[in-house]
């Protein structure tokens, strides 16, 4: 049987360049884990897992949503990307052209929240009528993230 | 989904994609008095070849009571540049073991239809015939109408199979099964002896009868418990969780009970003289998602608006040609 490195196996799941810079920059970010930070530099990491679909239907797929941003600068990046497999027992197969890396464009700070905004410049990452504007909400006190899964509101669970 | 990507672990580089079940089809040919059943395995082709440690298995119950009578055995040698391919029949008890038991009824290399005694055989790559906006269904029954496997591939085995193959009664179930050994199933150390790859003690890792039985129904560690499960347990197993799902859609609990007892167990019934198609069989063009999407919801919801696909051949394979 044929080994699959891990570039090889971006490049199987047929998501694309973009796709691939996006499994690049979800190690390339560095990022820790849950919700960390840097208070003296002012910047944090998060990380948030949602079973997709939610509500009644047990999860088939996982939804990742993980960053690295400085409040103070308002910058920093988000990926977000499907993986097969249930929150848990996630696999590391990603399911093609559903990954996306959000440029950080603006970070407010708000009722102990901190709402971040971003675009994706690359276009290819967008579904048909998908907005390139992006928005998530991360509050460590509540342990969940905020953001949208093809319209629709996700809620996440930050992980620690 | 039909039942793609299913089964917790099979992340390469540890698991292996290539012994996970897609879809199973089985539907009457034409006019003949011939069938084909399919196994198809691998989503997205995530693996280069076919796991020649592996017993890939279509089961068939011959008399309704949820245990394999015949089952078609079909293994694979070591990837080289195309792979052998052997099928087998195994019969009785025979069939119901966790070996590669049978008479040798076809071989051929992959890629490459054959035929012999009234069989055909095909395993390779193909367009997966499956169809549905998956991402739709993730978001939450949010349809588009967009087809996410249409431009994937699958690694289909299809066989042709003259019906007294399948026995006297034509009322048959089929399933499909992939088992691995139970030690070393990673393990690459064999040598290239074909047979030789198929003597160890083998452990069922998928199963599937119809299609989105485990995808939507089985919650959590419960996909891998079902998985490993036998249909003759399936009732006694798992109607609870058909059961919690169907009611969390608004069916009362006799209606839920109900459907769990059509759902369970989860064999593919067929009347191998009849060409109805699901729930009798599976024809490559059956819409069963917008079947089970208005089971499922109560009517709430009747289609994802996906269509088959178009790439279908009239010809054995009749999957498609692979996606380049």
């Amino acid at each position: 049987m044929e080994k699959i490195n891990r570039r090889k196996f971006l490049t199987l799941v047929g998501v694309g360049s973009g796709a691939v810079a996006g499994g690049a920059m979800l190690s390339g970010v560095g990022l820790l884990g849950g919700l960390s930070g840097d208070k003296s530099s002012g910047t944090f990491s998060f990380r948030a897992v949602s079973g997709l679909p939610g509500g009644a239907l047990p999860s088939y797929a996982s939804y990742v949503v993980q960053g690295n941003v400085d409040v103070a600068a308002r910058s920093g990046v988000v990926a977000r990307a499907v993986y097969a497999g249930y929150p848990g027992a996630m696999s590391t197969i990603a399911l093609p052209g559903l990954s996306q890396v959000v440029r950080v464009t603006d970070v407010r700070e708000a009722e102990g929240a901190v709402d971040i905004t971003g675009v994706i410049d690359d276009r290819s990452q967008l579904r048909p009528g998908e907005d390139a504007v992006v928005q998530v909400r991360v509050d460590r006190s509540r342990g969940a993230a905020w953001t949208r899964f093809l319209g629709q509101p996700v809620e996440l669970r930050l992980h620690t | 989904m039909a039942d793609h990507l299913d089964e917790p672990g099979l992340s390469p580089p540890g698991g292996d994609p290539s012994i996970d079940i897609t879809d199973v089809y089985a539907f009457k040919k034409g006019n003949k008095n011939k069938s084909i059943l399919m196994l198809n395995v691998n989503p997205l082709t995530l693996s280069s070849s076919f796991n020649h440690r592996a017993l890939y298995q279509l089961a068939v119950d011959t008399n309704g009571d949820a245990r394999a009578d015949i089952a078609f055995n079909i293994t694979f040698s070591r990837p080289h540049s195309e792979q052998r391919v052997v099928v087998r029949r195994a019969t009785g008890d025979d069939a119901r073991e966790n070996e590669v038991e049978g008479r040798r009824i076809i071989s051929g290399r992959t890629n490459t239809v054959v035929s012999r005694d009234g069989f055909k055989l095909f395993a390779g790559r193909r367009s997966d015939p499956f169809f549905f906006d998956l991402l739709g269904f993730l978001a939450g029954f949010a349809f588009t109408g967009s087809d996410f496997f249409a431009d994937k591939n699958v690694f289909g085995i299809a066989l042709e199979v003259p019906n007294e193959a399948l026995g006297q009664n034509p009322n048959v179930g089929v399933w499909g099964r992939t088992l691995l050994p139970e030690e070393d199933e990673h393990d690459d150390d064999h040598d290239d002896d074909h047979d030789d790859d198929h003597d160890d003690d083998l452990r069922q890792v998928e199963r599937m009868g119809r299609p989105a039985i485990n995808t939507v129904f089985m919650k959590g560690a419960r996909k891998r418990e079902f998985n490993r499960g036998k249909p003759h347990n399936d009732r006694a197993e798992f109607t609870g969780d058909v059961v919690t799902v169907l009611k969390s859609f608004g069916h009362s609990d006799a209606e839920a009970a109900g459907l769990a007892a059509i759902l369970l167990p989860d064999i593919l019934t067929y009347n191998y003289e009849s060409g109805a198609g699901f729930l009798n069989g599976r024809n490559l063009t059956d819409d069963v998602i917008d079947i089970e999407l208005g089971i499922v919801s109560k009517g709430a919801v009747t289609t994802d608006g996906v269509a088959a696909h178009t790439d279908l051949l009239g010809v054995f394979p009749f999957m498609g040609p692979p996606h380049t």
